[in-house]
């Protein structure tokens, strides 16, 4: 990477960028799940490991968190877009070499406000538990670079018209700014009390909902088609699932403080439009299960399809909890528990993990030329993280149930962390299982890059057999 | 650019706007991926009607809404009444049993009488402990001569909590501009969420070559 810092831009190879954000995804995936398990491991065996301040799990949440959504989820879209948004606009990248120093300053930032949270330096806002300083660096180092080449790659395409992924790339990069600068006011003018909350969550709903989950889809939207060969279902569907993400997913907030004393009126317009995000996670599975049509036998055989696939039925469950949990009745049994924490997982550990990690592969080995070193390997990682996932969803689900019931009759707490503690072994076993195979993955990689056979010039790597 | 309203649910862009879009979507090749110009299945629109009927209906807070103060407003003034108070201070009653007592009485007290809170009274029951925890605040209310309306019962408090922010100047005074009915906790703006929603999505489609034209993928491809 650092050769090609003070390199002229067209002595850089195109899709550098793309290729440093991929790795660094992984990298970051393999650290903020090892992290995960770490947490998850002192929530099972409190006793296990005490005595070091800054790994006690006030501090190691926040940065297991971080890691995951900045590190992982952030870095896997800007490897995805960085070589998605040109292909799709048959154009190059806008700017290789503002892409590497993205990557390099995306990194070095990263390091930073992960060694503030870890030193304890934190807002103390769940999700937006930056300082303003790293804040600011977020917005305007890590995140603008990154939305410029995204924005001047569509700008400077070479085709008439603008695909679905494409509308989703430009629109959501847009929107997390916003979201980003809007959502830590409280941070950048000391707001307090409801406000405080409101903008909270608001941040919070809308990473989530704004950036996470509809740049997860655009990928699923250049994936399946491509791969597949078959033509997107509908063009039409796909500005049904983008303007209901817009007017739907943008306005609840609200249904986070469900029991908070904001007004009634902005808590029922939240819980009403929150059930309606339905109407865009409709559209969108409907859309790709039906491109899906005739090719249904890739979703074995081809890896990136299984991934992609799996991430797309994962959306159908995280919708309907997604839809319902936040209506008061659903919301005053499981607010507060661990039912939350495994909807935060659905979303993140599935749909959305599955998603990128088909596009990390393909994008690899498009951007390499080189078929994946392994298949086996590649189905191990599938396997770990696919049961890894649905242990720790499971099990923090029931946990979650009990939690909440416990809440209602007033259970004492002892009693309840008794209770949770086999759900919490089985969390850590899931989370570590998914640890493990993120390391697994990192090494087909780079086999991959090292010994993957070559992709002839004009061919997919779809179109070539597995070697292994 | 051109729009046609002859046929609004058909298309809303001329013939030769609708030849220029399907000459675009057949030669353009975006990055290898083509789309088709499918229409939802119906029985996903189903679904999405379904869902917005759910979205409402499931979220109308008919149990979970917090009542008004108003509504409590004649309990207070009748608990003040000489045949409550006799019950309440009879001492051959537990304090549990005189309470149930003095609150069926008022209850029957106030079904004889109509009133436009009997809805809402039946979704919110009070007991006579929590009425009186409840009641110095509703007197104390009533004496500033606030609406109670736009006061709300929030646990053991009554507090201004829910309100629309835009006042207006009467005879001097600030005075809320609109209520909210109680019925109308944030209904009504989502209703019209929805239908500028479908507004705008329908614009926005049937700006398309309509979905009865197929395109030809292997011009491009």
């Amino acid at each position: 990477m650092l050769k090609y810092l003070f390199e002229k831009e067209e002595n850089i190879p195109q899709g550098s960028a793309a290729v440093f954000f991929g790795v660094s995804a992984i990298a970051w995936f393999i650290i903020g799940t090892g992290l995960g398990s770490f947490n998850a491991a002192k929530l099972a065996f409190p006793d296990w490991f005490h005595g070091l301040y800054a790994l006690q799990f006030g501090h190691m949440r926040q940065v297991h968190v971080h890691a995951v959504i900045f590190g992982w989820i952030a870095m896997a879209f800007a490897a995805s877009m960085m070589y998605i948004t040109p292909a799709l606009g048959n154009t190059k990248l806008w700017s290789e070499k503002l892409g590497v120093w993205n990557c390099l300053l995306y990194n070095l930032g990263l390091c930073l406000a992960l060694a503030l949270l870890w030193s304890g330096v934190t807002s103390g806002r769940e999700y937006s538990d930056h300082v303003w300083p790293i804040d600011l660096y977020i917005a305007f180092i890590m995140v603008l670079p990154w939305c410029l080449n995204v924005w001047m790659t569509i700008i400077n395409r070479r085709t008439q018209g603008i695909y679905t992924s494409n509308w989703f790339f430009a629109a959501c990069m847009f929107m997390t700014v916003i979201v980003f600068l809007v959502g830590n006011l409280p941070e950048f003018f000391h707001l307090t009390g409801l406000n405080e909350a409101y903008m909270t969550w608001w941040f919070a709903h809308n990473i989530l909902g704004l950036l996470i989950t509809p740049v997860a889809a655009a990928i699923t939207y250049y994936i399946v088609p491509k791969i597949t060969g078959n033509p997107l279902y509908s063009h039409r569907v796909g500005h049904l699932h983008f303007w209901s993400i817009v007017v739907f997913y943008s306005t609840p907030a609200a249904h986070h403080l469900m029991s908070s004393p904001l007004p009634e009126w902005l808590k029922s317009f939240a819980s009403v439009e929150g059930v309606l995000i339905l109407v865009p996670a409709i559209a969108y599975v409907c859309n790709i299960l039906l491109t899906m049509q005739g090719k249904w036998r890739m979703f074995v055989e081809n890896v990136e399809i299984k991934f992609t696939i799996t991430g797309v039925l994962l959306a159908i469950p995280l919708n309907m909890q997604g839809g319902f949990q936040q209506t008061r009745a659903i919301n005053w049994y499981i607010h507060g528990t661990g039912w939350i924490v495994a909807h935060a997982h659905l979303a993140l550990l599935g749909f959305s993990t599955f998603a990128e990690a088909a596009a990390v592969y393909y994008g690899m080995q498009v951007l390499l030329r080189r078929k994946l070193y392994s298949l086996s390997l590649a189905n191990f990682h599938f396997w770990t993280l696919l049961i890894g996932f649905s242990l720790y969803w499971i099990s923090m689900t029931i946990a979650g149930l009990i939690q909440g019931a416990a809440k209602i009759y007033e259970v004492p707490y002892v009693d309840v962390v008794i209770a949770e503690h086999p759900y919490m072994i089985v969390r850590w076993l899931g989370g570590t299982m998914v640890f493990l195979g993120n390391i697994v993955w990192l090494w087909n990689m780079y086999m991959t890059a090292r010994a993957g056979d070559e992709v002839p010039v004009g061919r997919q790597p779809a179109e070539l057999a597995y070697g292994r | 650019m051109a729009w046609t309203f002859s046929r609004p649910l058909f298309s809303m862009a001329t013939e030769d706007q609708n030849k220029a879009a399907q000459h675009v979507w057949e030669h353009e090749s975006l990055g290898g991926i083509a789309e088709n110009n499918n229409p939802l299945p119906r029985p996903v629109i189903g679904l999405l009607i379904l869902t917005f009927f759910t979205a409402v209906a499931i979220t109308f807070p008919l149990y979970g809404q917090r009542p008004s103060a108003a509504i409590y407003a004649d309990y207070v003034s009748l608990a003040d009444s000489a045949e409550v108070q006799k019950i309440m201070n009879d001492t051959s009653l537990s304090p549990d049993v005189a309470g149930e007592r003095a609150m069926a009485l008022i209850e029957s007290s106030l079904a004889k009488f109509d009133s436009p809170y009997e809805f809402q009274r039946t979704q919110h029951p009070i007991s006579m402990n929590q009425l009186k925890v409840i009641a110095p605040a509703i007197i104390e209310l009533q004496q500033k001569g606030v609406d109670l309306e736009e006061y709300t019962v929030i646990g053991h408090t009554v507090d201004k909590a829910n309100f629309e922010g835009a006042m207006k100047e009467v005879n001097g005074e600030m005075v809320p501009e609109r209520k909210q009915p109680w019925w109308d906790k944030g209904y009504r703006i989502a209703v019209w969420w929805f239908v500028l929603f479908c507004a705008a999505v329908i614009i926005t489609v049937k700006r398309l070559p309509h979905f009865t034209w197929r395109p030809d993928h292997t011009i491009a491809h």
